[in-house]
């Protein structure tokens, strides 16, 4: 049984719960999902031994209160404190995934956004320039951002998992920090000044390395599996 | 681990076994302590298709397990007689 089949299979499973332990299984699944420094494969193995229990509890008349007990965040801090570590090598390779896909995704929709308004709408160049020593610059400043957002959303879904927090509200709060994201990478961009060597690009040229990019995090992604 | 040692047993049988003996901890705690039996190397668990169905986690006991069980009776069986003496002892008094 590998992590991706244990997955599917809890999402199945899931579905033959009633509405109240339901509720309080998904809130310690996301919690428990959430807690990433875990080897993938024993979160996953302990999730289905739990919802197993819970089913076979269901049956005889109990609910997940009797299983778990009354603080479900406790229980799940609890498991997610007795799992064991993720190996240090699949840590880094999330790492590169993550990185590989972050700088394919910006680099695909930059060169896609100038390809359609200079075929499009006929603005800007048919070629970017790219300075060296400034790209390298925002590099090495965006990908530490990029990552700090991502930690904060997960840091926010563990934190709200048991909270019940209001949907509309939490649409809010989300659109509020996509919006403030993308305000943070722009103004690093203008206030960063041009400099070191230029070089010339067509559009379509970054636009194959970003599927390049794209492809590598793919293929690190289906190595670590 | 007495349970584990007799026979395999996933999570809600050994539950169940465990109260059957009058243990009456609440279910879902077995399962921070097989994880944390399950790091300390003494069980392990395999996923295996069971009788009725959906894949199970049976869980037996490691050499090093074993081991442990042994050491943890001969402390129990160093323990259980003075106390209980010393229980009687005290039965005795009042």
């Amino acid at each position: 049984m590998n992590t991706k089949m244990l997955v599917e299979e809890n999402n199945q499973k899931r579905k033959l719960l009633n509405k109240e332990n339901l509720a309080y299984y998904e809130n310690m699944l996301v919690y428990i999902r959430l807690s990433y420094s875990k080897s993938d494969i024993a979160t996953e193995e302990v999730l289905a031994e739990m919802l197993d229990h819970l089913l076979e509890a269901q049956e005889d008349g109990k609910t997940a209160n009797d299983v778990f007990g009354d603080n479900p965040k406790a229980y799940a801090q609890e498991i997610a404190g007795a799992l064991p570590n993720r190996i240090p090598r699949s840590f880094l390779s999330y790492f590169l995934m993550g990185t590989l896909f972050f700088m394919g995704a910006s680099t695909i929709f930059n060169s896609l956004f100038n390809i359609i308004l200079y075929y499009g709408f006929n603005k800007g160049d048919a070629e970017v320039n790219v300075f060296l020593g400034s790209f390298t610059v925002k590099t090495v400043l965006f990908l530490p951002i990029a990552f700090l957002l991502v930690y904060v959303i997960i840091q926010y879904l563990r934190w709200s998992a048991f909270k019940g927090i209001n949907k509309i509200l939490e649409f809010f709060i989300f659109w509020l920090y996509g919006l403030l994201s993308v305000a943070l990478f722009l103004l690093v961009i203008y206030l960063l000044p041009p400099f070191g060597a230029a070089v010339n690009l067509p559009h379509w040229e970054v636009l194959i390395i970003g599927i390049l990019l794209g492809l590598s995090g793919w293929f690190v992604l289906k190595k670590t599996q | 681990m007495i349970i584990i040692s007799r026979s395999t047993v996933y999570g809600y049988e050994l539950s169940m076994k465990l109260q059957d003996y009058g243990l009456t901890v609440s279910e879902g705690s077995i399962y921070p302590v097989l994880l944390r039996m399950q790091k300390d190397d003494l069980i392990k668990g395999n996923m295996q298709p069971s009788p009725n169905g959906p894949n199970r986690k049976y869980y037996h006991l490691t050499d090093k397990g074993v081991e442990a069980l042994d050491l943890f009776k001969t402390h129990w069986e160093g323990i259980k007689h003075p106390v209980d003496r010393l229980l009687q002892d005290e039965g005795d008094r009042t």
